[in-house]
């Protein structure tokens, strides 16, 4: 499918009549009440919330007023309603600000001044400079002679640095006031998603160059969103408007997540449903029994002798209406508020702000704070999730010689510096390569400083570096690099560039030397795919021996290499080139065939090695994790000797003899069956050792695996705690993480990169790193940290607390609801099962909404175990993971508890207020103010910490109580008329609540007492630890010491600083450099081959930051 | 050389710094959640000395109640049975609905000296006030106020007769008991003082001055008492007491007082009117006179559920105390997590 734009013509374009209206809202004012009600209503709680209201209407079942339920339905639903209208508000006005922004257009051949939403498709619009690009343009023409503009892209694909656009070559040269009146048409592919492509073509009509077909790539575009950035103005025609745009179609709603204890909460629910339907039908039949059987006795009832035909019904309806607040309406309610507050409390958290960018954190989803606790996998990326993402040159090998391994700084290698002094060829060829093989742009800032704008932090270390080394590029002016070395201005002139992609992973650059006219040929990549293009007669051992060296010092390398051509020879390929650029299908395949054909014979120069540092505390933050039964996998672009290395370095895997590695690997179908099942058995075997088996696999393997051995992979994934995937696509990372789910694992994926953010749409929860390589993944997770180590806190504190909180609040609700429903049946067998109501509407509507629901709320603050005890002993995020606090069997002791309250309320009342007293009212509240009492002790029994917010909550809401009924009992026309003064004043009420308690709460009290004493959880022993300030302190402190030792040792972070002779014993044998070291870590009966062939298995070089893009 | 001073991306350097300060969450306790909290932990000595302080003070509790309850004294007479002639006997249900004379004497001896004032009490036993039907056929707003004459709505199936409002309307009215009794000690009449005996705020609020009964007992089926149609419903005092529906099948209304004390010897002769019809149901009926204490009537069961409750606690203090000695336990010792016993435990 395609579009025809036909520029400046407004009459050709009309038939795609899209104006640039941008909508992102859901709603409009018609239909927000009907769809957001439909939305509220596809909720299963909704519904039956709902029916019973509805049921209510009929006031020959209703037991109380219909308001009781009305009342907090419609709040609910008004508090929902309004929350959604207020987001949509502002998407609205969001939207009005972007559609209602005035930009220049031409129409017919005038500039004109209009709105952003009348731009037509096949408009010309003008940009000034840091203007906002309105809509998806291809470039006419720029201020730059060049034909180059400058935009920055940071709100499309979060990336800050600046990129160059260019016009294309058929308006190359176009006057000012030409432009005006510039007609032609572009062909383009519809509307499509993809950022980063747009194969297009344009012709321009007469007295425009005729009939040339231009190429158009996403080079040539101007993507809404986009700022146009140090260009004084550019102006393009528009060709995707409105919703239509690239970042337009990228919008999309994320499903949303539900935690696992949502999951469990509906479970019990579900449940409770069931026990209610049950209790109903057998209260029904037994009600119609007995209104047969003894109420037509009563004459004072008058039960009539004929009954409509729903008579049958009605007591079972009354009992259905009676029971229906066994489902607590406010749990819903109460969640969502908890849960919000869990997401602010980890937004202000000052200990999860980097320091060093200011950043908080931020919960961009309120809703799964609990899963953060029952997290089992977490798959973390490398890049910039593990590491800094800050590379810094380190070493390199030019021509056989190593540079920098001394110090391991190759920038004070004095015999570097000395080789440069002196002039070598390969050096400075080395190091030309460094600096102009890329598409970084120098920018002199006001104060006369080059700062460089690179889109891959890789090409930024090897500029800078070979700045460093006197080889400065000072400048680009459009095709003209300026490069000063040693004060020299040298200049080339770029002649094409062989742009980077991720299948073949390398780029070059075509560029003519200025001074003597050749033509060369600078590429660099990784070396399985610059090595075997070097020339026939070259030595690369040294060079792929040099990269191995490098790569297990967990060093990011790349080959650099030089070409001189023959004039003739580029010509003949330029052609060519041209050719497949211009070509709308498949020509990224056709483009790499053709760049293929010129990168060829090259002389290899020798091999960068940049260093990629850990982040601070990964290693610690991955053992503290790992203790607490979270199990890893490590996911990267990277090659495989790298990521081994990393992750030994942060505790990734523990080196022999206590960790294994095992490798997946092989091209073919039968090598990577064979090779699975063989680390399937060592596995089988090993599960019942305690030792760490890890395996390890590349994104060529795992595509084998997961299509054709997809039942034994994930019977690998359920037996490994831990994996290294290497070289694996974002898709594969997807992939992996519903593997996990599928297996009923709660998983978290980390990441930063735009490559991450799949796997974190995926996950239970998406951890986004707000780092280097944008927001991407930050924008797309649920929650955004600003470096790795806050995942510690995240999980270890937040998550455990939310679900700590979570699991008691929920019980409790439905607890309370359960007690008070208790008791209502209870009544009902003494009042002629007629589905008589002890309590009247207002006691049991506020029953609900405040008497019981206060106190609980502020369980959000409660804290059983203190921070730093949890962070001593991660083992108790198990209780957590298994659910261990919210589950059937507790939820039946929270069940037992109301039915046991219920029993001592309901008899204690009719006993203590028989007789005389037994009025109906004042009954009632006897009843009820015995479960307010109750349940303030309930509370503040399961409260582990009192704050001042808690006595307050718990006692106030007591004494709130009184009041309220107070108030009612003060308003003569209420059902309760004096009710409470009269009870208050008799000391038999005060005796009875006293009892209430006493009977309640004491055999509880007793049962926690020795539970907590004598059958202790691991809970129970830490807390008692932690407040008697006893031993565990001490046990906290060795467990804390060696461990700082190893740190000093291995001086962590920095792997580049391990220098193989003063490297930890402990990380002997596999980071030896010898293979064959390697080899023994595996048993004698396996013999894998492991290291040896790794030049040939791993592929993705240093180079990953710039997979990313793809 | 210029070239020392190159770096990276400024771009994301100078954002950042803006960001410092508008992003920094601000610091305090409540949002670091470090509130100072106190945080008990259930240690022997606490939990011991707790139920043993409950158990000292609810067994002297219960002492006191059961003390009050029996300072009560109580005269229960059951009345429903013995009141029907002998031979109208085999079928209650006609004799109390025929027209045959319903009066009956009954005598009570004071087995203690009973100091006034008396309550005289009805006691209905198996009669169902709380049932469904029951309990909301009674429109308050029409007791109220003659305005609301005909809001009647709820008092169905007694809610008009021939299209004219009943009031008071509904079943409860309806049902008004209607035994009387005349009490005489020693032969000398013993005043009842029937007023005073309703709630003084429903007499005042909610049953209206100026509300007086209407087609009360017109219908075709008669339930209980008939009211006299010149008084008010504020002084049917009766009718009020009656309308205060009781929660259970066993339930008390006060029928007058006795501000005389009666004397230990002291024999009571009550005329009573046997009209009400328990019998369909197998009801029954008894005639209290008692007196009452700070706690009210004469009920054990609080005193001797505190002296339950409280025993309870006193065993649970010595179980634990027992269990302390036997079979101490060190709080809080770290070696019974199972994680310092095996690495890698957990799962």
């Amino acid at each position: 499918m395609k579009r025809f734009v036909y520029i400046n013509d407004d009459e050709a374009s009309k038939e795609l009549c899209c104006d640039n209206r941008i909508s992102n809202t859901k709603y409009n004012l018609w239909n927000f009440f009907p769809k957001n009600l439909l939305e509220q209503f596809s909720r299963f709680m909704n519904q039956y919330f709902l029916l019973i209201a509805c049921l209510q209407l009929w006031s020959l079942i209703t037991p109380v007023n219909p308001a009781s339920t009305w009342g907090p339905l419609i709040f609910i639903f008004a508090v929902s309603a309004s929350k959604e209208a207020w987001d949509d508000y502002h998407r609205y006005l969001s939207d009005k600000k972007a559609n209602e922004r005035e930009v220049w257009i031409v129409k017919h051949g005038i500039k004109k001044h209009i709105q952003a939403q009348d731009i037509q498709v096949g408009n010309i619009v003008w940009l000034r400079e840091n203007d906002e690009v309105p809509c998806d343009l291809v470039l006419l023409g720029t201020s730059d002679p060049q034909g180059v503009c400058y935009v920055e892209t940071a709100a499309l694909d979060g990336e800050t640095d600046l990129k160059t656009r260019v016009i294309p070559s058929a308006c190359v040269g176009i006057d000012l006031e030409l432009l005006h009146k510039m007609k032609g048409v572009i062909e383009c592919p519809i509307p499509d998603k993809d950022i980063r492509r747009f194969d297009a073509n344009m012709r321009l009509f007469p007295p425009f160059i005729d009939n040339d077909v231009c190429s158009l790539t996403i080079k040539n575009t101007l993507l809404q969103s986009c700022y146009l950035r140090n260009t004084e103005w550019a102006c393009g025609v528009s060709v995707y408007t409105g919703n239509q745009t690239k970042l337009g179609m990228c919008r999309g709603v994320a499903e949303p997540k539900l935690t696992a204890m949502d999951a469990m909460i509906d479970k019990l629910t579900g449940a409770i449903f069931v026990f209610q339907i049950v209790v109903v039908l057998v209260l029904g039949v037994a009600g119609n029994v007995w209104k047969d059987t003894e109420a037509r006795k009563q004459w004072y009832v008058q039960y009539p002798e004929e009954a409509p035909w729903y008579e049958l019904l009605v007591i079972p309806l009354r009992f259905e209406l009676l029971c229906s607040i066994m489902i607590p309406i406010s749990i819903k309610v109460s969640l969502d508020l908890v849960k919000g507050l869990y997401a602010k409390f980890i937004e202000w958290d000052v200990e999860m702000v980097d320091q060093e960018t200011g950043t908080a954190s931020y919960a961009a989803n309120t809703a799964i704070s609990e899963d953060l606790g029952q997290v089992e996998y977490i798959l973390t990326d490398k890049t910039g999730t593990l590491t800094d993402n800050k590379m810094i040159f380190r070493r390199c090998c030019i021509g056989g010689i190593f540079y920098g391994n001394e110090n391991g700084d190759a920038l004070k290698d004095t015999q570097l510096l000395d080789a440069i002094t002196s002039g070598s060829t390969d050096v400075i060829r080395f190091l030309t390569v460094m600096a102009i093989c890329n598409t970084v742009i120098p920018v002199r800032s006001k104060a006369g400083e080059i700062i460089y704008k690179a889109q891959s932090q890789d090409e930024d270390a090897l500029v800078a570096a070979a700045a460093k080394l006197h080889m400065v590029f000072v400048g680009k002016n459009a095709n003209r690099l300026e490069l000063m070395f040693n004060g020299v201005m040298i200049r080339y002139e770029v002649l094409e560039i062989l742009e980077f992609t991720s299948d073949r992973k390398r780029m070059s650059v075509v560029v003519r030397d200025c001074q003597n006219g050749k033509i060369i040929l600078l590429s660099k990549g990784a070396d399985e795919s610059i090595l075997p293009s070097a020339c026939a007669g070259q030595q690369t051992r040294t060079i792929a021996e040099a990269v191995e060296h490098y790569a297990q010092l967990g060093l990011r390398t790349l080959c650099l290499a030089w070409r001189e051509l023959e004039e003739d020879e580029y010509l003949e390929w330029s052609v060519k080139f041209k050719e497949a650029s211009s070509v709308l299908v498949d020509r990224e395949w056709r483009i790499a065939e053709v760049c293929q054909r010129l990168e060829h014979d090259l002389y290899i120069l020798g091999v960068t090695a940049i260093e990629d540092r850990l982040q601070d505390g990964v290693p610690e933050t991955i053992e503290t994790l790992r203790k607490a039964g979270i199990n890893f996998w490590m996911l990267t672009g990277d090659k495989q000797n790298t990521a081994i290395q990393i992750a030994l370095s942060c505790n990734f895997i523990s080196p022999e003899p206590k960790g294994q590695l095992l490798l997946i690997d092989g091209k073919s179908e039968e090598d990577v069956s064979r090779s699975l099942e063989r680390v399937l058995l060592t596995m089988r075997t090993t599960t019942s050792e305690p030792k760490d088996v890890a395996f390890v696999v590349d994104g060529w393997a795992l595509e084998i695996a997961l299509k054709h051995h997809r039942k034994d992979f994930v019977e690998l994934a359920i037996l490994s705690r831990t994996a290294i995937c290497c070289r694996v696509t974002p898709s594969q990372k997807a992939q992996l993480v519903e593997i996990l789910k599928s297996c009923d694992y709660r998983t978290l994926a980390i990441g930063d990169g735009g490559n991450d953010v799949r796997m974190i749409q995926q996950a239970d929860i998406g951890v986004g790193i707000s780092g280097r390589e944008g927001l991407q993944a930050a924008r797309a997770a649920d929650y955004s940290i600003g470096r790795f180590r806050f995942l510690k806190r995240l999980i270890l504190v937040h998550g455990r607390y939310s679900y700590n909180r979570t699991a008691f609040l929920s019980q409790y609700s439905f607890y309370k609801s359960l007690l008070i429903c208790f008791i209502q049946i209870f009544f009902s067998f003494i009042s002629g099962v007629s589905g008589t109501s002890l309590f009247n509407s207002v006691s049991l509507m506020a029953y609900n909404v405040f008497y019981t629901s206060v106190p609980v709320l502020v369980s959000v603050i409660d804290k059983d175990l203190s921070e730093t005890t949890v962070m001593q002993h991660p083992q108790i995020l198990f209780y957590c993971q298994a659910g261990r606090l919210l589950n059937p069997s507790t939820f039946a002791g929270w069940f037992g508890r109301s039915l046991f309250h219920a029993i001592v309320v309901f008899v204690i009342t009719i006993h203590a207020y028989a007789y005389e007293k037994s009025e109906m009212e004042e009954l009632g509240m006897v009843a009820l103010s015995g479960c307010i009492w109750l349940q303030a002790f309930v509370v503040a029994q399961e409260t582990n910490s009192f704050t001042v917010l808690q006595h307050l909550s718990i006692w106030g809401n007591l004494v709130g109580f009184y009041v309220i009924n107070f108030l009612f009992s003060a308003i003569p026309s209420s059902g309760m008329y004096t009710i409470m003064f009269r009870l208050c004043s008799q000391p038999s009420y005060w005796i009875t609540m006293f009892l209430i308690v006493g009977a309640g709460m004491g055999p509880i009290f007793a049962l926690k007492y020795y539970r907590y004493t004598y059958r202790p959880s691991k809970i129970n022993i830490l807390q008692q630890a932690e407040r008697m300030g006893g031993p565990i302190l001490t046990l906290g402190n060795i467990e804390t010491q060696p461990r700082t030792i190893i740190e000093k040792d291995v001086s962590p972070i920095s792997i580049m600083s391990t220098q193989p002779k003063n490297r930890s014993p402990v990380y002997e044998p596999l980071l030896s450099e010898s293979p064959n070291a390697i080899r023994r870590s595996f048993g004698p009966g396996t013999p894998f081959e492991f290291f040896q062939s790794q030049s040939r298995l791993s592929s993705s070089s240093g180079y990953t930051r710039n997979c990313k893009d793809n | 050389m210029s070239s020392n001073t190159a770096s990276s991306s400024a771009g994301s350097g100078d954002s950042s710094a803006a960001r410092k300060n508008s992003k920094r969450p601000k610091y305090s306790k409540f949002t670091q959640q470090e509130l100072p909290a106190c945080k008990p932990i259930l240690t022997p000595g606490w939990v011991i000395s707790t139920f043993l302080i409950v158990s000292v003070i609810f067994i002297p509790l219960g002492v006191i109640s059961l003390f009050a309850s029996q300072d009560v004294v109580e005269i229960v007479d059951r009345y429903d049975n013995d009141c029907i002639p002998a031979p109208a006997r085999t079928n209650k249900v006609a004799f109390i609905q025929g027209d045959s004379p319903k009066a009956c004497n009954r005598t009570l001896t004071v087995t203690k000296r009973m100091k006034q004032p008396i309550y005289v009490y009805y006691q209905l036993d198996n009669f169902y006030q709380n049932h469904r039907r029951y309990v909301k056929s009674r429109s308050d707003s029409q007791l109220r106020s003659p305005k609301f004459e005909n809001q009647i709505s709820a008092c169905k199936p007694e809610d008009d007769v021939g299209g004219q409002p009943i009031v008071p309307c509904g079943l409860i009215a309806w049902s008004l008991f209607n035994d009387t009794y005349t009490l005489s000690r020693n032969n000398t009449p013993l005043a009842v003082n029937k007023k005073g005996i309703a709630w003084k705020s429903d007499k005042e609020h909610k049953f209206g001055n100026k509300v007086f009964p209407k087609n009360f007992q017109k219908g075709n089926l008669t339930g209980g008492a008939t009211l006299n149609p010149d008084i008010p419903l504020s002084e049917q005092e009766d009718l009020i007491v009656w309308m205060r529906t009781a929660a259970l099948p066993t339930f008390r209304k006060l029928y007058g007082k006795i501000e005389t004390d009666l004397e230990n010897g002291d024999t009571i002769q009550v005329t009573l009117q046997n009209n009400y019809n328990t019998y369909s149901f197998s009801g029954k009926k008894k005639l209290v006179l008692s007196t009452t204490s700070w706690l009210g009537g004469k009920n054990d069961f609080l005193g001797i559920a505190y002296l339950t409750v409280g025993g309870i606690c006193f065993f649970l203090a010595l179980a634990f105390t027992i269990m302390y000695l036997v079979k101490p336990r060190r709080l809080g010792d770290p070696s019974y997590l199972s994680w310092n016993r095996n690495p890698g435990g957990g799962r």
